[in-house]
């Protein structure tokens, strides 16, 4: 399963400098459009680049599936602990199989809901096309406003992002039942904290 | 009664330890499945538009410019400026990791990272100098929160997505409380040093001022390009995140040269999850206050209100009660994302201003974390100075109950608030 770890990690990586790098495009292309260059000018304000912000919140919002399925692995999803770790081992243990079982629970339906929705909303409609069958009653679904792509494609990401989800909180659960370990995620860490070098300060004489 | 049923639901499953997203999911689907009419397919769809608003991406943006300058480099050098500053007086160091944190918070938009890098730095320097551990790590505890108050704050910016407000406004109405608060917790540490006549640094001359102002202005001119671009309306509060990580990017490694450019694979992925984390209970959050919205909680709780006679004394009052009570089991974004669509209809009705009202749950915040049991401030803390959590509340008190006269302060006197957003022409 290392391919698909590795996999996951380079889409999302992916995804949010992907977007940060249109965002930052979008603002220079207009600061600088708005410039009295001559034939530059001209060229730039050829180029629209109004698609920028949908653009943006399509890969955020496939990063955001994508990365909370990675966030499972990590244990970055918080929770309220505070009644759970006053309780007995025992009881603990249990209360963390409930936990980890609602998570398969929730992401496991969401994963159908969307799947179907997907599927009405224009999958079928494309699939039957592609396959020259008879699309019956489904229609072909609605495109997005700017980029026009149809948004079955772009809501894709809830489908196969809450299935892999799904998957890792299976993975947590079957590794915690048979370890008793869980990821844990450190929020405070920071990097460049090791150096020898402290900071200077003038001692107290005693 | 069905808002019982829900409450009742959310609070179950919530006490397992689940992650507070699948508790709210849950909550929503159960209620769904089970009570009524409301069709799946209009929370299915929620499940996709949730999070499509071009503010909520704000968030991803700043938090990946936080995490660019989230390095002890970055932080040591803020120290070495606070330190040259405000070294010289009564609790010199204190008073310089008062004023680190709030530069470093501001810049990182993490608390508890924030405790990590100045306190790691600062406080064996402190307890080199002769002050006690507990006082530095009360002064680094309480101050390392200043982060969600001053501007960029990726909780105003879910409370601003939570109930329609201005980013831009909310931001600006941040400056003035945060600096305040800042100053009352300066002043604490002051006063306590100055009684029991803590060590003081010798006075830092103009030069070395120079240097380390110089040193420091490239991490802390992330907030001026933030707060200049959506002020002078050159970005919109999602472009000056983006310009604002961009700009972090350069600086870490081309100004700085903390990280190299084979270390930001890892920034980006580390900010992607953790965006990802908040995009999630966004998500989530959003289907349940349809659902709240859709049964009428809100608007039934309102008028319950005002039935009782409740005055906006009284109602911001048992606001802050509610805010303090949930902060001792939730960390901050979930607090602002479930509880603001419930409170903002009330607020509204009593004539309370929207900005004021998001101001003062944000300082209801910061005070959640810092105290037992759940502030994740305490946590971090508790770990770098390897002191134990009852050790540590009590040192933390005597800036937690500034902190708590300075909440009162904020909740009934909105001119310190929105003052300067109402001067700016924002609101």
């Amino acid at each position: 399963m290392k391919w698909l770890d590795r996999l996951e990690e380079m889409f999302i990586t992916l995804l949010i400098a992907a977007a940060t790098l249109v965002i930052f495009a979008a603002v220079v292309h207009r600061y600088v459009s708005g410039l009295p260059l001559g034939a530059v000018q001209d060229a730039l304000l050829k180029i629209h680049m109004n698609w920028a912000q949908e653009l943006c919140i399509i890969l955020f919002v496939w990063m955001a599936k994508f990365g909370a399925a990675y966030g499972v692995r990590q244990g970055i999803h918080v929770g309220v602990d505070v009644l759970v770790n006053r309780l007995a081992p025992a009881n603990r243990r249990i209360m963390t199989i409930v936990a980890l079982s609602a998570g398969v629970l929730f992401t496991g339906i969401v994963a159908v809901l969307g799947a179907r929705m997907v599927w009405e909303n224009g999958l079928a409609y494309a699939a039957l096309t592609g396959l020259g069958m008879d699309t019956g009653s489904h229609y072909e679904g609605p495109t997005t406003p700017d980029l026009e792509w149809p948004t079955w494609a772009v809501y894709m990401a809830v489908p196969l992002g809450s299935s892999l989800m799904c998957f890792r909180f299976l993975q947590v659960l079957v590794n915690f039942i048979r370890t008793g370990d869980l990821p844990h995620h450190d929020h405070g860490h920071v990097a460049g904290l090791d150096e020898p070098e402290p900071f200077p300060v003038v001692e107290q004489k005693p | 009664m069905s808002a019982l049923i829900i409450f009742t639901l959310l609070l179950l499953l919530m006490l397992t330890g689940m992650p507070i997203s699948i508790a709210l999911g849950l909550t929503v689907l159960t209620f769904l499945f089970t009570m009524t009419s409301v069709p799946i397919e209009a929370v299915a769809l929620k499940l996709f538009t949730g999070i499509e608003k071009f503010e909520i991406m704000a968030i991803p943006f700043f938090i990946l410019a936080g995490n660019f300058l989230t390095h002890g480099g970055v932080a040591k050098r803020m120290i070495h400026f606070a330190s040259s500053m405000v070294g010289h007086w009564y609790g010199g160091l204190g008073l310089a990791g008062v004023l680190a944190c709030a530069l470093f918070a501001a810049v990182s938009g993490s608390s508890p990272a924030t405790v990590v890098a100045i306190g790691s730095i600062l406080l064996p320097a402190m307890v080199k100098a002769g002050f006690p551990k507990s006082f530095g790590a009360g002064v680094i505890t309480t101050s390392g929160g200043l982060g969600i108050l001053i501007p960029p704050s990726i909780v105003m910016v879910m409370y601003a997505v939570a109930t329609n407000s201005s980013v831009g406004a909310l931001f600006m109405a941040g400056v003035i409380p945060g600096l305040l608060l800042a100053g009352f917790l300066g002043f604490t540490t002051w006063f306590r040093a100055r009684k029991y006549d803590y060590p003081r640094q010798p006075k830092a001359d103009f030069t070395v001022r120079l240097k380390a102002f110089r040193d420091s202005v490239w991490g802390l001119l992330l907030i001026v390009v933030v707060m200049g671009g959506i002020y002078t309306g050159i970005f919109t509060p999602t472009e000056a995140a983006a310009m604002s990580a961009v700009y972090a990017f350069v600086v870490a490694v081309f100004v700085y040269k903390d990280m190299g450019l084979k270390d930001v694979p890892k920034v980006l992925l580390n900010s992607a999850s953790m965006s990802a984390m908040l995009l999630y209970i966004i998500t989530n959050a959003v289907m349940f206050s349809f659902i709240m919205t859709n049964e009428q909680i809100p608007q039934a709780l309102a008028e319950w209100m005002l039935a009782q006679g409740m005055g906006p004394i009284v109602f911001l009052l048992a606001v802050n009660v509610l805010l303090l009570a949930a902060g001792n089991f939730m960390e901050p974004s979930s607090i602002t994302l479930i509880f603001a669509p419930i409170l903002f209809p009330m607020a509204i009705k009593l004539g309370i201003d929207p900005i004021h009202f998001g101001i003062l749950m944000v300082v209801n915040m910061e005070v959640g974390m810092c105290h037992p049991p759940v502030g994740l401030n305490l946590y971090v803390a508790s770990g770098i100075t390897k002191m134990g959590i009852t050790e540590l509340t009590v040192a933390v008190w005597p800036w937690l109950l500034t902190m708590l006269v300075f909440l009162a302060l904020v909740t009934y006197w909105p001119a310190m608030s929105l003052w300067l957003p109402r001067a700016m022409g924002m609101m």
